[in-house]
């Protein structure tokens, strides 16, 4: 249960960062807490009561795994999560070259 | 095949015209005018075998899944039409090939002209709705391009936009009202449709589609209140004024009402509609030609007057009143395209259409002026001109018509004297009178511009002293096109002295008297102008088009502001507000919360997770963000291994450190953190946290007690040893179930590589 | 044969990434790559026509476990358009875009992008739909930020943090589903949806999908990233953008339509409705207030993704079919007139309406290219987008949704004045006497543009065969049986 609640103050804390900050380098922060609450979600969703790892050995019985499913997806979430969060960086970084800043508001565009 | 190739040789001709101009040199105009010439002549042709009572029909298919055909129809009236069309279009091409000589992309502007041409009579003879709301539209845009061709004079450019948005506004309403007209039918056959007027008649769909056909019809043929383009479109070059805005596309309107009157006339609200409409916009046009001094916006507002007489008599509906409009559509054609054609010889000749500023043009060109002179009197309806007849039916069809007697033909005899009235200014203040000093001498117009309007005004007068013989085979069968119960009567100059004459008589004396006291009459007239009619109706079209413009530019500003936040929380907001919604509208909210079970561990570890997200956000400090978000990603770490997620775990740990040796080897090249965001939005920010984060919660609470179906995983516990040979299932899932997922992950880190890389060498050899 | 249009761009982009140096191959490889993914596109689509639909399980691990891949009608008149777009924007690429950025990974970028969107139309599976979203996503945030002038930077952040919230609920989104379902695979899925009686939290989870899809197809009021970054690109990129990136929202949201809303239709379909009014008539507006070609262009996609979900939403035969012919037009002639702004530009140096005039006179064949599509835009016949909303009213209409038909009648004229407000300043106005010197416009631009222009002709011209296969799709749209049953037999 206390993992439920894990996930929701991530999310929470990370949304509140995305949407409070007007730093560039926050707003990455706050997506990548936002995502981890999210892989944590999907690790609960598959969890099964004192499951155990999903390894073929030949004692355990297979019911007794936890669902291999969402795991496989939350690795590929990490992984397509950090290619992106990288890029987002990299522009981040860009931007902070042009503009000498990272406040959003500042690198606003009026008619954007 | 043959009715449509005249189109399609048009259309041709309106592709080869821009092309082909500058080597046929002058002779252009003659040249081009066989193609309207032989239509012409092959719709001539057709005269005895539609006056036996055949419709000529052609089809080719198109779009046969809703039933829409590329399908011709000729029928009496349909006949009629074309060879005012192609006539009328025969000598325009002669005059406008002279005309435009002096300015540019002459070859354009014949190309327009040759694709007007070609879509007025696409209009007339198609047998489909939707053909016909092709070749609609395809007027709409060509008089656009027509009317913008001094393109380089704002007024111009804002004449052709004014036109093309009323007419375009009654194009969409026009569409509107075909799909529901064709809805009782299945099909937008023409031949279908006109035979069954109960199907529509009686169904619920009859109004409205009716209304729409209506707002199509009278926005194209400048009905009050949507007449103000029409003097507007006078920013076009005379041939254009002459052609499309007096002859043809206007009378478009009037033509898709005569045509479909067999279906959807006859009912009270078809006539009450029609006579309102058409009789209000017959005086408001009659009495604004009063003051006008620009001979082209005279003839424009007389148009106006015209069509609106032609929409009065349709929704009469009686024996008089169609025998009247068809006679009336015709005869109006003829002089008002001889007139307008002269007003630009006139333009061209004196440099002015300013009726105030000439006078005594009759001895520079006197055939010209017999030519003008005839004309006017066919619009004046002074015997033996065929406007004559015209108007004698108008007064007899206002005496038989079903209702409002007395106010139809007070309102007709009031239009007739205005016409009258300015037959006779347009001729004597023309012609006769002083002349004042013309800034180069007048020459009489050359043959090219004088052949259209002689020849006009011959078929005006040739018609009238033969009704019998010529005028009647014209227009029997578009009689009976347009209302099959009614028999055409048969057309005489003399009648004898009846009622009738008697107020043609007072009609022209009136028209003489008034002329005589025009003083008098512009200053009362400029005196109510200024009482009652002070709204001018492009004006207000301009004005609110602009303050539209202005409501577009604040929203604009108000919704696409600039702030990034604020987009972000919008998205929060409403997308929380929606899956709320989707929340309560399923069962009630179950929360099973049971502290009991918590191992002290595993609570330290999410206290430690959770100060860190917070430290992570709040810190003002890069390394220490950066710290916590390792702290974080260990973390989890840690739970997924609690979680018998060991490959998670050890992923995750690879990429947190691979994360923050990249985050800080680029970011600590940069200075520490500012202070960015105030205190005063935090509440707000933190309340929309909770609404979004908390939906999240409920969802994924309800995701885990909720299984509806076994998870497709158990196949891959099964298969995943004795098939795919793999021990460890979540490697298996990725690297053989869910192949393809790897692969597109692959390649999501190959792009973001070449990204990154592209984008930090790029800042190398080029500083944008 | 159905896997090709995935690994054909895989293949290529693989291949060009190592070939960056040397452009011109670049450039004629790229070309005749699309050329080839639009034959193999155009093979797909005859076959299926005929065939009907075609799956193939990868690794042939059976439906549901194994990940499906499945063309029917729908899918592949989107990857042919796609590619056609592509071949199009190949050509113009050479051009208009800057040798930096050629060099810079444009091309292989690209076909990371239509490896994406091809994998989005083709595949049969919510998660491994996911993955292909992300691939188009990543390719996309590199072209719309490559070449990083400032202006692209800050479109660029907006676009990504935008899209990266998006993907937060699609991810999100999944899981729930999955959590309750236990499938992934949506044939699976439409199925057991229809076999279950009580699914209450089923439709959150698709709440969560529908903001996801709307996000990336930017309707109201999830718009907001697509004006603010659509500008900045060189005018190619928007291009394939707007003749790409938004429509896979669209037809996603399609796909998920058909298949997963088996439960409270109603309200459904009256979300999407109001939905789909509001864009339509809120982009509208805000484009009639810009006087910036591509921006005017770019709030314009807005509003005409209104009338695609108001296509689906009606969801009638005729109204979805209307929506798939509405959204290949529009597909065609977006690209089009950016396109064709993008000649304005190279010509006069601007995009803006109040320093451009003139090129009517100067220019009457750019003039053409412009206005053809403008004008099918606008709605005016005989060129596609009079189809495209004539079969919108008339699916409408017969639907008795007439509120929403009138908003979509009204909208049209609105349309059609921006049009004219570009048309009048750039092309009939006097030219201002601060006009930017002219540049040369180079051919392989003009040619693309031309191509394009021909090709927006030939869907209004031949708007019946179009229609057929329109209506074909869409009768395996509305009846999703077919495809579930394509999937996992009887």
């Amino acid at each position: 249960m206390i993992l439920y609640i894990l996930c929701f103050i991530l999310f929470l804390v990370g949304l509140y960062g995305v949407i409070t900050r007007r730093n560039v380098i926050k707003i990455v922060l706050g997506i990548c807490i936002m995502e981890y609450s999210l892989n944590l979600l999907l690790i609960l969703i598959g969890y099964v009561d004192e499951g155990v790892a999903p390894i073929v050995v030949r004692e355990t019985m297979a019911s007794k795994f936890v669902d291999p499913l969402p795991q496989a997806m939350v690795l590929t979430v990490i992984v397509i999560g950090l290619a992106t969060t990288a890029m987002l960086l990299a522009i981040a970084i860009r931007v902070y070259k042009k503009h000498g800043t990272f406040d959003i508001r500042e690198i606003k565009n009026l008619k954007g | 095949m043959s009715t449509g190739l005249v189109v399609l040789l048009l259309i041709i001709l309106a592709g080869v015209a821009p092309l082909t101009r500058r080597y046929l040199k002058g002779m252009a105009g003659w040249i081009y005018a066989v193609f309207p010439f032989g239509g012409f002549v092959y719709y001539l042709s057709l005269l005895p075998r539609i006056n036996a009572g055949e419709v000529i029909t052609e089809r080719f298919s198109w779009i046969p899944v809703y039933g829409i055909d590329f399908s011709f129809y000729v029928d009496g009236f349909g006949v009629l039409f074309s060879l005012i069309v192609l006539g009328i279009g025969t000598f325009i091409m002669v005059y406008a090939g002279y005309y435009m000589k002096p300015y540019p992309m002459k070859g354009r502007f014949l190309g327009y002209l040759a694709l007007f041409m070609a879509s007025m009579l696409g209009i007339v003879v198609s047998g489909n709705l939707i053909t016909m709301f092709v070749f609609w539209e395809l007027t709409s845009i060509s008089s656009f391009m027509l009317i913008g061709y001094y393109h380089e004079k704002p007024e111009a450019r804002m004449a052709a936009l004014h036109a093309l948005l009323i007419t375009g506004f009654g194009g969409l309403a026009l569409i509107g009202g075909f799909v529901l007209l064709a809805i009782p039918y299945g099909t937008y056959e023409l031949s279908v449709i006109l035979t069954d007027p109960a199907a529509i008649q009686n169904s619920n769909l009859y109004v409205p589609a009716l209304l729409l056909i209506l707002v199509g019809a009278f926005t194209k043929s400048a009905q009050f209140p949507f007449h103000f383009w029409l003097p507007g479109a006078m920013a076009a070059p005379s041939p254009v004024s002459a052609y499309l805005h007096s002859a043809t596309m206007v009378k478009a309107g009037v033509f898709l009402l005569a045509r479909l009157n067999p279906v959807l006339g006859g009912t009270d609200l078809w006539m009450i509609l029609l006579t309102t409409f058409g009789a209000t916009t017959m005086v408001v046009g009659a009495w604004l030609s009063i003051t006008q001094t620009d001979l082209k916006r005279i003839l424009a507002y007389t148009t106006v007057s015209a069509l609106g007489t032609l929409v009065l008599l349709i929704g009469t509906g009686t024996k008089y009143a169609i025998n009247a409009a068809i006679i009336f559509l015709l005869v109006h054609a003829l002089y008002k395209g001889t007139l307008f054609m002269m007003a630009g010889n006139i333009e061209k000749m004196t440099g002015t259409r300013d009726i105030t500023k000439l006078g005594g043009l009759y001895k520079y060109m006197p055939f010209a002026a017999v030519v003008m002179g005839l004309a006017l009197v066919s619009m004046a309806g002074i015997p033996p001109l065929l406007g004559f007849i015209g108007k004698e039916l108008i007064y007899e069809a206002k005496m038989y018509a079903p209702t409002a007697r007395v106010v139809l033909i007070a309102a007709s005899f009031f239009t007739n004297v205005v016409l009258v009235f300015l037959s006779f200014r347009l001729f004597f203040d023309v012609f006769k009178g002083t002349e004042p000093s013309y800034e180069k001498k007048p020459a009489a117009p050359s043959l090219a511009l004088i052949i259209g309007p002689f020849f006009l005004v011959l078929a005006s007068l040739v018609l009238g002293v033969y009704p019998t013989a010529i005028a009647t085979p014209l227009t029997s069968q578009a009689v009976l096109s347009i209302s099959p119960f009614i028999e055409a009567i048969t057309l005489k100059i003399w009648h004898g002295f009846n009622l009738v004459l008697g107020l043609s008589a007072l009609t022209v004396l009136s028209g003489y008297l008034m002329y005589r006291h025009k003083k008098k009459v512009f200053i009362v007239a400029d005196k109510l102008n200024i009482k009652y009619f002070t709204r001018e109706f492009s004006r207000t079209f301009t004005t609110s088009i602009d303050s539209f413009l202005v409501f577009a530019k604040g929203q604009t500003k108000n919704l696409q502001h600039g702030y990034h936040r604020f987009y972000l929380m919008t998205v929060f907001v409403v997308a929380s507000v929606l899956v709320w919604t989707m929340i309560w509208r399923a069962d009630p909210i179950i929360l099973e919360i049971n502290f009991s079970e918590m191992p002290l561990n595993l609570v330290a570890v999410v206290v430690l997770i959770i100060a860190a997200a917070l430290s992570a956000v709040t810190s003002h400090s890069r390394v220490i963000a950066l710290v916590a978000m390792g702290v974080i990603g260990f973390g989890i770490a840690i739970i997924f291994i609690a979680f018998s997620g060991t490959d998670l775990a050890i992923t995750m740990i690879l990429v947190e450190t691979l994360m923050i040796i990249l985050a800080m080897a680029l970011l600590l090249q940069l200075p520490a953190y500012k202070i960015y965001s105030d205190t005063g939005a935090r509440m707000r920010d933190g309340l929309v946290a909770v609404l979004v984060g908390s939906f999240m919660m409920v969802m994924v609470l309800q995701a885990g007690t909720s299984q509806l179906g076994e998870p497709i995983s158990e196949f891959f516990k099964e298969k995943s040893y004795t098939e795919a040979f793999g021990r460890n299932i979540v490697n298996v899932i990725l690297v053989d179930f869910r192949a393809l997922d790897t692969l597109g992950e692959i390649t999501v880190i190959a792009i973001a590589a070449l990204g990154i890389y592209s984008m930090i060498k790029f800042t190398k050899n080029k500083q944008v | 044969m159905l896997i090709a249009p995935i690994l054909l761009p895989l293949l290529s982009m693989v291949i060009l990434i190592f070939t960056r140096r040397w452009l011109v191959f670049q450039q004629t490889f790229s070309l005749l790559a699309t050329i080839m993914l639009t034959v193999i596109s155009l093979t797909l689509l005859l076959d299926i026509n005929t065939n009907g639909i075609i799956t193939i399980q990868m690794g042939s691990w059976p439906a549901p476990y194994g990940i499906t891949l499945i063309g029917d009608l729908l899918a592949s008149i989107m990857l042919l358009t796609t590619s056609f777009v592509a071949i199009v924007v190949m050509i113009y690429s050479p051009g208009f875009i800057d040798r930096e950025r050629q060099t810079a990974g444009y091309y292989p970028l690209v076909f990371g992008l239509l490896m994406g969107v091809n994998g989005a139309f083709l595949t049969g599976d919510i998660f491994n739909l996911y993955v292909w979203y992300e691939v188009m996503l990543t390719s996309s945030f590199v072209l719309i930020a490559l070449g990083g002038s400032a202006e692209q930077l800050r479109g660029s952040v907006k676009y990504v943090t935008i899209s990266f919230v998006a993907s937060i609920f699609f991810v999100s989104a999944i899981g729930i589903i999955y959590g309750q379902t236990g499938t992934l695979n949506m044939a699976d899925l439409a199925y057991k949806m229809r076999t279950w009686d009580d699914m209450p939290y089923i439709n959150s989870g698709l709440m969560l999908f529908f903001i996801a899809f709307s996000i990336k197809s930017a309707l109201f009021p999830f718009f907001f990233w697509l004006p603010a970054s659509y500008h900045t690109p060189p005018v190619a990129i928007t291009a394939l953008f707007a003749g790409t990136l938004t429509k896979v929202g669209i037809y996603t949201m399609i796909r998920f339509f058909s298949l997963f809303v088996v439960q409270d239709v109603v309200f459904w379909k009256t979300f999407l409705l109001v939905i789909a009014g509001l864009t339509m008539s809120i982009g509208v507006m805000m484009a009639a207030s810009q006087f910036d070609i591509r921006k005017i262009l770019s709030f314009h996609i807005i509003s005409q993704v209104g009338y695609m979900v108001m296509g689906l939403a009606i969801f009638t035969v005729n109204s979805v079919a209307a929506a798939i012919y509405f959204t290949v037009h529009n597909m065609l002639s977006k690209t089009n007139t950016f396109l064709a702004g993008g000649l304005v530009y190279q010509r006069s140096g601007s995009y803006d309406l109040k320093y451009l005039g003139g090129l009517y006179k100067t220019m009457p064949f750019l003039a053409i290219l412009f206005f053809v599509p403008a004008m099918s835009l606008a709605g005016i016949p005989p060129l596609p987008g009079f189809f495209g909303k004539f079969f919108l009213i008339k699916g409408g209409f017969e639907a008795g949704q007439y509120v929403i038909t009138a908003v979509a009648i009204l909208v049209g004229l609105f349309t059609l004045f921006s049009m004219i407000k570009i048309w009048n300043e750039a092309y009939w106005k006097k030219e201002p006497d601060d006009m930017p010197e002219p540049g040369p416009v180079s051919k392989g631009t003009l040619v693309a543009t031309a191509l394009l222009a021909a090709a927006v002709v030939a869907l209004g011209v031949f708007a019946g065969p179009v229609m057929e296969v329109c209506h074909a799709a869409a009768l395996q749209v509305t009846s999703p049986e077919v495809y579930i049953e394509a999937v996992l037999g009887n």
